[in-house]
């Protein structure tokens, strides 16, 4: 059965002619049980092959959080690329895969015991910090490893903002620095992040400049930082074009190697941008309400079985099966109880009907690694295709 | 004069045709169909808001989409023709005369019966008594139909559309089991330009059935994108080889052509390896 999709212009800006075909044909084939979650392996190694092109010295860790799937972090381990991870979970995933310890690094400032013997165990030895407890942390369960200071920087124009949890500014980092030193560490380097889903070059400008002035301070203290780790925040498309992923490495890669020498190693930490459009969520509209003036469209995926980014500002594109051809203006929403479960309040779509499948693109990352069973509601399952 | 702007989804450009009159306008049971005639084109079929042929250049397409096969394969007389409700395509088969058979497996009939009246020309060949008519779909007939063919030629609309079953590993799959031993599946694949994504797709998914399995090409400029793409898959003979001599009538098509519109081998593995892309 050849199901009915209305596709238009704009999808295809958020999502490829190949990965719309195989999410369609995989549609058409079968009776279908939603929520799923397509993940087209194919996007998910093109996009690999993209970072990192155009940043000198660098090195990519995948942030296996974006989508920790044990299938997709397999075929992430074959393109070549490394991991970065936080916790005992996510180790786990990894060590069943056998993934070497040197591919692994860990970029959360403040992580606990359990996961710090683990790691020991494992024998992975660069981690990340930002305070004096997290440095006496490190030493007592992995002695002399690789420290990289985290430093606050500002997110403005990011999707998810990730800096006032973490991050430290300069006097304190160059305090760290020197204590980590003290304590036996090897204090490497440093790291920032921009916000995940960053459309703001600025963002990286100032980061990096403070790595700078960062360096300087070090190096007055007779500590040379060898290693930059720029975190994430690669944007994906949701709703509209975000800047090039060349154009961002080819700025950063300009400010680096303008500040600093040609030997510094840079660390990358895409998460988003490895899984985002390789991803269709598939849900089914359950059910539509009119009240006062407003269309509401009920979902089976929502903000707790796998969207939860739309609470933080992310708005989706859609692509709705057996419509009517007038648009119409629609709040949609997730199936549950809770009325924090809305997604989008204004999304203008032609009327599907009840039972019909919609496809929420640029779903793979931070969707199902978010999810939950809330009032008994399914997280979708994830499929390669 | 009024103007049709074609809406595919996936082209950047949008190609804007001058409309002198509009001859048909209707809804199918599966698509819209549109015949209108342009100053420069002359009559034009447009499904669901694409242009599919013009009078003025259809032979490039339907000579290219058949005559490669048909050179490559030694002796092809049993042919099913997938979609192209046209006509265009059995009409070029039928120019060849080891041809006792063809399946003509069409879904939608209006498409016939509109192509019948306006483009008399292109659908001729229906009624040539080798041509048996199939109102089905191409996955259903290939997957019903008992005896083996020599060649499968696919004629289709737009690949992300209805015409998507014609695309999946199953179809491609009874597709083979249906062959003869020396027989192949031509099918066209959209733009290099536009769709280079989606023709590298096509090729992965017919090397998973077919052991060999090609890229040729021609320039359509009523196509978005324009650089439009064949791909062919093969049990056993190389379609780059013509095996038979060149003796029918044609405007484009040749034994020279042949060579040409392959892809040069090195940029073939550079696009499958994604080392080239833009």
């Amino acid at each position: 059965m050849t199901r009915d999709f209305k596709v238009e212009k704009f999808h295809a800006e958020i999502i490829s002619k190949s990965t719309l075909l195989k999410a369609l044909s995989y549609l058409d084939k079968k009776k279908i049980t939603t929520p799923l979650l397509l993940m087209d392996i194919e996007k998910i190694k093109d996009n690999v092959s993209l970072i990192g092109n155009n940043i000198k010295n660098s090195k990519v860790f995948y942030a296996l959080k974006a989508n920790p799937d044990i299938a997709i972090a397999d075929l992430v381990n074959k393109q070549g690329i490394g991991f970065e991870i936080s916790s005992e979970g996510e180790l786990g995933i990894l060590s069943s895969l056998n993934i070497k310890p040197e591919k692994i690094i860990s970029s959360n400032p403040v992580k606990s015991i359990n996961f710090l013997k683990m790691a020991a165990d494992y024998g992975i030895t660069f981690f990340s910090y930002d305070s004096a407890n997290e440095i006496d942390k490190i030493k007592r369960f992995i002695p002399g490893a690789n420290v990289y200071i985290r430093l606050s920087v500002p997110n403005e124009g990011s999707a998810w903002p990730l800096s006032n949890k973490f991050g430290v500014e300069l006097d304190d980092a160059v305090r760290l620095i020197s204590y980590a030193k003290h304590q036996g560490l090897n204090p490497v380097g440093a790291t920032f992040h921009v916000g995940s889903q960053c459309t703001n070059l600025d963002n990286w400008n100032i980061a990096i400049n403070k790595v700078k002035i960062l360096g300087d301070m070090a190096k007055q203290r007779g500590i040379e930082l060898s290693l930059l780790n720029i975190g994430g925040g690669y944007p994906i498309n949701y709703i509209n074009n975000a800047i090039n992923i060349e154009i961002i490495e080819k700025n950063i890669n300009k400010l680096i190697f303008e500040k600093f020498s040609e030997d510094l190693e840079i660390y990358i930490e895409p998460g988003r941008f490895v899984v985002g459009n390789a991803g269709v969520l598939v849900g089914s509209v359950i059910g539509k309400a009119k009240r006062y003036d407003e269309d509401w469209l009920y979902i089976d995926v929502g903000v707790f079985n796998g969207l939860m980014e739309s609470l933080g500002g992310i708005r989706y594109t859609y692509i709705v099966e057996n419509y009517k051809s007038k648009k119409k203006r629609w709040i949609i929403t997730g199936p549950s109880c809770d009325s924090f479960d809305v997604i989008d309040k204004n999304v203008i779509l032609p009327e599907p009907d009840i039972g019909g499948l919609i496809l929420i693109l640029s779903g793979g990352a931070y969707t199902i690694s978010y999810a939950s069973e809330f009032n008994g509601f399914l997280i979708p399952k994830t499929i390669l295709i | 004069m009024i103007k049709f702007p074609e809406k595919e989804p996936y082209s950047p450009v949008e190609y804007t045709y001058e409309v002198e009159t509009i001859l048909h306008q209707g809804e199918s049971k599966y698509q819209e169909i549109l015949v209108i005639k342009n100053p420069y084109y002359g009559r034009m079929l447009i499904l669901d808001g694409i242009v599919q042929l013009t009078e003025r250049d259809e032979f490039f397409y339907h000579e290219m989409l058949t005559h490669v096969a048909m050179h490559a394969h030694p002796n092809p007389q049993r042919v099913v023709v997938i979609g192209g409700g046209d006509g265009g395509t059995v009409r070029e088969v039928l120019r060849h005369e080891t041809v006792k058979k063809v399946y003509f497996v069409e879904l939608d009939e209006e498409v016939i019966r509109v192509s019948k009246k306006y483009f008399p020309t292109l659908s001729a060949g229906i009624q040539d008594p080798r041509v048996e008519v199939k109102i089905m779909n191409g996955a259903d007939f290939l997957r019903k139909s008992p005896a083996p063919v020599d060649l499968i030629i696919v004629d289709s609309t737009d690949i992300i559309g209805f015409a998507r079953s014609l695309f999946t590993e199953d179809f491609f799959a009874s597709a083979q089991h249906i062959l003869e031993p020396d027989g192949m599946l031509v099918t066209h694949s959209e733009s290099l330009h536009f769709h280079l994504d989606l023709v590298v797709e096509i090729q992965k998914i017919l090397k998973k059935i077919f052991p060999l399995v090609d890229l040729y090409s021609v320039p359509i400029a009523t196509y978005p994108g324009n650089w439009w793409t064949f791909s062919i898959g093969s049990k056993k003979l190389d379609p780059r080889e013509a095996r038979r001599s060149f003796e029918i009538e044609t405007r484009y098509y040749d034994d020279e052509i042949h060579k040409h519109a392959f892809l040069p081998r090195k940029l073939y593995e550079k696009l499958l390896s994604k080392q080239l892309a833009w």
